[in-house]
């Protein structure tokens, strides 16, 4: 699907088949999902979910209708860069090579990584950053051999409430 | 084992005597069905629902015993549409719920209040593939307002009451409730949770707001040199109907409506031009074309309403009232928004709007009346529409006609003239071949008092035939008007007018005696040619239980003027030749 990543917020009720039916609208209008957290809010009641999805504008708009039509969707927004604070957390696991090994710790350092888990050939590393950042950091330690990769998908706060 | 303990063990087991102070999951359904003004429900039993129907011989609530489960669910939605009641319709899990889906959607599409009860296995063998186990619920999502899965007895009461209140609150539509068999036939007291499960939706518009809306919409119309207002389904279901004839009468506004708004106004009022959209009046579509303001009440902008979105009311600056704030600005871009309760608004409209004649407006209004009926606009339904007036003529005031899908629907509701809001029933949204004979068994039981007269053409007889056996076993004296062109005539049309006439699969032959069919159902029935038609109507009119009356119809009978696909409202075809 063409288009512009939107960065959808949601409040929903903390109930089983809720996420289906969010997720159902994306499929019956054919949207994919790039990234989805879900989690209890401080009202153990009310859950937040966190969406990436790309189209266009008008398709973002018709998508937002049909979620806030749902009857346990409570809040419907959508965030912008400039609005939002947002956060990913990325694992990253290399195999170490000693040739590789001073600038995997110089990367380390430059990136604010933290190493998590590291076995004489195995490192595990965490990052915590906005998706350019995590994006830049993917890129960089490609070449040193990334065996595998787990990340959360976006999380995001209004800075204004 | 014992006889008793197996029942039991297989959630068969109804228990009375060992909780007579408490009530089984079925028995609490039909409470608390009763307790929400049910009085009647369309179902169809299977092995799941029988703690339900074992219940039921002692309700006052009476079952109807439908013939397929889809009909169940478009009797519940004629019921409700002809009462404004919430309809009610049950069916069996598996197969019987599926059946049922058409039905769930076409209320949908209509926002119809309805609530369908599907049977399902028990608890313990949800998600084994068990004989007839389907997952409702997901199969249903995108087709209802929302849907319950009962997962345990306690809970069965505020489910129902909570569902009743989404089923006719706000936009009304269909909610389902899955029942597994283990939950009907489980106990429990009565009121023993109270019901907390309301869900909370946030307040889009402050009550400050809304009237600074309503002050700025009611100041755009008075200012307007060529206001008009377009009226949707949503003011019947808001029952808003009086008070936006008073707007009207007071501003002198002409309306126009979409063809689920047909009959929220006394047509006879002066200032209707019609319906509006593809098989639309040309008078309602020219005006909405030429006008400066459109007050939009109740309407979504259904593309058969709007045609060519981009082309349409290019003049105008658009506001729209809606309960349902997902439906402003859906398929439109609209200027002034409110969302509000349709009735509420219109109230506190009525003392802001102007006394106004808008003689210039009214008079390039009767200017184009008389360019589209030299056109010969209005002759578009032909003899098939003569007719439709003839049985109208002959039929007390307050009979309600219900309309199928195809060229008979566009032939009613162009013209029967509805006396009453709730006088046209049809398939607006979702356009089901097969609505209208399951529709009217509903709208019938729903007001015994009024005749009811279901019109339907041979290709959408055919989807829900078995029901005339409904008809006769509960002699239900159902009027049922078939016009039979041996084909599917919109089909055809379509066919003839942009594939250069080359017809496939659009014959369905005319090998069937639809007289004898329905005498074989036991309904008494005639035929007649719908250039010849008074005899048969007569003899309709004179009998006291169903009647069909076949109505011979050349398939080269169409119905004008319509939009081609893709065209914007003012782009009509007249005649074949265009």
């Amino acid at each position: 699907m063409n288009g512009e990543e939107h960065l959808i917020s949601m409040l929903v009720n903390n109930k089983p088949g809720v996420l289906s039916r969010v997720a159902g609208v994306f499929g019956r209008l054919g949207y994919n999902i790039e990234s989805l957290c879900v989690a209890a809010t401080t009202d153990p009641e009310i859950s937040k979910i966190t969406l990436v999805s790309k189209s266009n504008s008008d398709s973002t708009e018709r998508t937002k209708k049909q979620l806030e039509k749902l009857v346990d969707v409570v809040e419907v927004t959508e965030l912008g860069q400039i609005q939002s604070v947002q956060r990913e957390l990325i694992l990253i696991g290399i195999k170490l090579q000693q040739e590789h090994r001073a600038e995997i710790a110089r990367a380390v350092d430059i990136f604010g990584c933290k190493i998590i888990s590291m076995k004489s050939d195995y490192y595990i590393l965490e990052v915590v950053d906005n998706k350019e950042k995590i994006e830049t950091v993917l890129n960089y330690f490609a070449p040193l051999g990334i065996e595998e990769i787990a990340r959360t998908g976006v999380i995001a706060l209004q800075k204004d409430k | 084992m014992q006889k008793a303990a197996i029942l039991e063990k297989c959630g068969f087991f109804i228990k009375i005597g060992r909780y007579k102070m408490e009530k089984t999951g079925a028995e609490i359904i039909l409470q608390t069905l009763k307790e929400e003004g049910t009085e009647v429900i369309f179902g169809y039993p299977g092995a799941n629902t029988l703690p339900i129907h074992d219940r039921l011989m002692e309700s006052p609530i009476k079952h109807y015993l439908m013939r397929h489960e889809q009909a169940a669910a478009h009797a519940a939605d004629g019921y409700a549409r002809a009462t404004g009641k919430v309809g009610v319709c049950l069916s069996t899990s598996g197969p019987g719920a599926t059946n049922m889906v058409t039905g769930i959607a076409t209320a949908y599409m209509d926002s119809t209040p309805l609530i369908a009860l599907t049977g399902q296995v028990t608890t313990n063998l949800l998600g084994s593939d068990a004989f007839q186990e389907t997952d409702i619920i997901g199969i249903t999502m995108p087709i209802t307002k929302h849907s319950f899965l009962l997962n345990d007895v306690e809970e069965v009461e505020s489910t129902l009451k909570e569902a009743f209140e989404l089923a006719r609150s706000g936009r009304p539509g269909p909610v389902l409730v899955d029942m597994p068999r283990d939950v009907l036939t489980a106990s429990c007291k009565l009121d023993s949770k109270s019901n907390n499960g309301q869900r909370s939706k946030k307040q889009h518009t402050s009550p400050k707001e809304k009237l600074e809306q309503i002050k700025q919409i009611a100041t755009y119309l008075n200012r307007a040199e060529r206001p008009i207002i377009i009226i949707g389904g949503g003011v019947k279901l808001g029952k808003a109907c009086t008070q936006l004839s008073e707007l009207i009468k007071k501003g002198r506004i002409p309306f126009v409506t979409t063809m689920m708004g047909i009959g929220s106004i006394d047509s006879s009022n002066g200032f209707n031009l019609g319906f509006i959209g593809t098989h639309g009046n040309e008078l309602a579509n020219s005006t909405i074309h030429h006008s400066d303001f459109i007050l939009a009440v109740g309407t979504r902008f259904s593309d058969r309403s709007t045609s060519n979105i981009e082309e349409f009311a290019p003049l105008a600056t658009i506001a729209q009232i809606d309960i349902d704030p997902t439906s402003i600005g859906k398929n439109i871009k609209v200027d002034l928004q409110l969302i509000s309760d349709i009735r509420e608004a219109i109230t506190e409209m009525i003392p802001l709007v102007e006394k106004k004649e808008r003689p210039e407006w009214f008079q390039r209004i009767n200017k184009e009346r008389e360019l589209s009926e030299k056109r010969g606009s209005r002759e578009g339904c032909g003899p098939a529409g003569k007719l439709i007036s003839m049985i109208q003529d002959v039929m007390p005031e307050k009979t309600t006609a219900v309309a199928d899908v195809g060229l008979n629907q566009i032939w009613t509701v162009r013209s029967w003239q509805p006396k009453t809001p709730r006088g046209l029933i049809t398939c607006g949204g979702m356009g089901t071949m097969g609505f209208s004979v399951p529709a009217a068994i509903g709208a019938k039981i729903g007001v015994q008092n009024q005749e009811v007269v279901a019109f339907s053409g041979d290709g959408g007889f055919y989807m829900n035939i078995q029901e005339l056996a409904t008809i006769s076993y509960y002699n239900l004296p159902v009027k049922i008007v078939v016009f039979n062109n041996g084909n599917l005539g919109m089909i055809r049309q379509l066919q003839d007018l942009f594939y250069g006439a080359r017809f496939n699969a659009c014959e369905l032959g005319n090998k069937v005696d639809m007289v004898m069919v329905a005498k074989g159902f036991g309904i008494d029935a005639g035929r007649v040619s719908v250039n010849d038609p008074e005899s048969g109507i007569e003899k309709m009119r004179k009998t006291d239980g169903p009647y069909l009356l076949e109505v011979m119809v050349d398939p080269d009978t169409y119905v004008f003027p319509l939009i081609p696909p893709g065209l914007s409202n003012i782009e009509m075809i007249y005649r074949r030749s265009d």
